[in-house]
């Protein structure tokens, strides 16, 4: 059987990617709520 | 806010087991190779967004029945938790799609769909940004949410009417999934984990705001 | 004749007058379209692409960007005259008081087409012959749907701060069903393409037209009463 591509750098862009946004939001949420 | 920001932070907890869970217990597609873990990722985003995008929908519509301001604070932090998810999609999607179809981007289905979404969202968010009167954000956020809610069945109709790459759904099918345990299993884990995160920043940006109208308040009287 | 129907014109008609008086707006967004075929034709090479190749996007993208136009000015005139006040505290049926609003956008971005039409012909040298008829149907189709929208959008619009950015911000994605219809649609009648091939697109328009109109008709008070 054929080797599958060789292609982890995308996978591995785009999980660092949606990291970033979901931790970035919730940074964000946190912040705000301590500066209240 | 603390529960919100707790509900939320549990997610992110769950989503590092989930990300354990698609790198590790998967196995590697022989087609798509690595590339295709990023499955377990957009498609779960792409639940909550439309999540996010049918509830702001509906509480649009309640809104405008029941004049409960609660509901419009629901439709606003929605709005707001569904453009991150949005903007999951529109990032994970083309970079799963560069390796797989050989193109960033397509005017496929799917992905012509989440673009609009994600400009429906950030047109609403504009539009109550630019006014400040409560009442009158509220209801016209409340119009924008019902008629922008209605445009989507349109704008998959027009796509429809063109060809489209998109591969088809291999995971609700009537007669089995075509997709290996593991991989079913796995997926269905990071869709619940997404719907907590959903949960947990709707509830944490609801409170935000509640507060904020309270602070504004006291200092206004 | 029913009352809202006659109010609706009423309304409608004062409007229409009140922009024939000054008729600025109209000339500015005739000379909008003008410039933006003007802006086509030289954005093109006329080696490499044919005009009747790009001719359904290019009519249909002057087309939308002209009615942007159009409809921002259109409330623009009424908040300066503060007319809508006065209609408001009349006890009108706001139903019809859209749909005169709405007549009155449909008849106006109307009007620039008509007169963009020609020029579009005479710059892009394309022969519409047969085609006209059909043309003209499925401008009107296509117009009906984005202009309904466009009226309540407007209404919303200047109310706000940003009105001018944020009308086609909100627009723009409405937009879209209705004009890869009418590009779908025109392209295929200037190949003289039959109708089976269209009457997808068509049900599709019409279908769109039907729901917002009706949802914008509903909608209105919302914006208007308090």
């Amino acid at each position: 059987m054929a080797e599958p591509p060789h292609n982890g750098h995308y996978m591995i862009a785009a999980y660092v990617v949606t990291t970033v946004l979901v931790l970035g939001y919730w940074l964000r949420l946190w912040r705000q709520a301590n500066k209240v | 806010m603390r529960r919100g920001l707790g509900i939320s932070g549990a997610g992110i907890v769950a989503l590092a087991a989930v990300y354990a869970l698609a790198l590790g217990y998967t196995p590697v597609e022989a087609r798509q190779g690595l590339a295709q873990k990023i499955f377990y990722l957009h498609v779960p985003a792409a639940w909550s967004a439309l999540l996010a995008f049918s509830l702001v929908g509906l509480a649009s519509i309640l809104y405008l029945w029941l004049q409960d301001a609660r509901l419009d604070r629901f439709a606003a932090a929605s709005a707001e938790v569904g453009v991150v998810f949005s903007a999951i999609m529109l990032t994970t999607g083309p970079i799963w799609a560069k390796p797989i179809w050989g193109t960033w981007w397509t005017w496929d289905a799917r992905l012509t769909l989440t673009l609009f979404l994600f400009f429906l969202f950030v047109g609403y968010l504009a539009l109550r940004a630019s006014i400040h009167e409560p009442g009158e954000r509220a209801r016209f956020s409340a119009v924008v949410g019902i008629l922008g809610m209605l445009l989507v069945p349109f704008i998959h109709l027009s796509v429809y009417l063109f060809r489209t790459l998109h591969p088809q759904p291999i995971v609700l099918k009537p007669s089995a999934p075509s997709l290996p345990g593991e991989m079913l299993r796995t997926l269905m884990i990071s869709m619940l984990v997404f719907t907590v995160l959903y949960i947990g920043f709707v509830t944490a940006r609801y409170a935000l705001t509640l507060v904020n109208e309270i602070k504004e308040g006291r200092s206004d009287g | 004749m029913p009352r809202s129907l006659q109010l609706a014109l009423a309304v409608a008609g004062k409007d229409i007058r009140a922009e024939l008086r000054s008729r600025t707006a109209l000339l500015s967004a005739i000379v909008f379209a003008a410039l933006v075929l003007v802006v086509f034709n030289f954005a093109r090479d006329p080696t490499v692409l044919a005009a009747v190749d790009l001719a359904p996007s290019v009519l249909w993208v002057t087309f939308a960007l002209a009615a942007m136009v159009a409809l921002n000015r259109a409330f623009n005139v009424e908040r300066e005259n503060a007319a809508i006040d006065g209609l408001l505290l009349a006890p009108v049926s706001r139903e019809a008081l859209f749909l005169g609003k709405l007549l009155a956008n449909l008849a106006f971005v109307g009007a620039v087409e008509l007169v963009t039409l020609p020029l579009f012909v005479l710059f892009f040298n394309v022969s519409l012959g047969r085609a006209l008829p059909g043309i003209l149907a499925i401008t009107a189709l296509a117009t009906i749907g984005f202009v309904s929208v466009g009226t309540i959008f407007s209404a919303m619009a200047v109310r706000t701060r940003f009105a001018e950015l944020m009308l086609p911000v909100l627009l723009l994605p409405f937009m879209v069903p209705p004009i890869i219809g009418a590009v779908q649609v025109t392209s295929r009648l200037l190949s003289g393409r039959p109708l089976s091939e269209m009457w997808g697109w068509l049900r599709l328009l019409a279908a769109y037209d039907v729901v917002f109109v009706t949802l914008c008709t509903l909608i209105f008070s919302a914006i208007v009463d308090e």
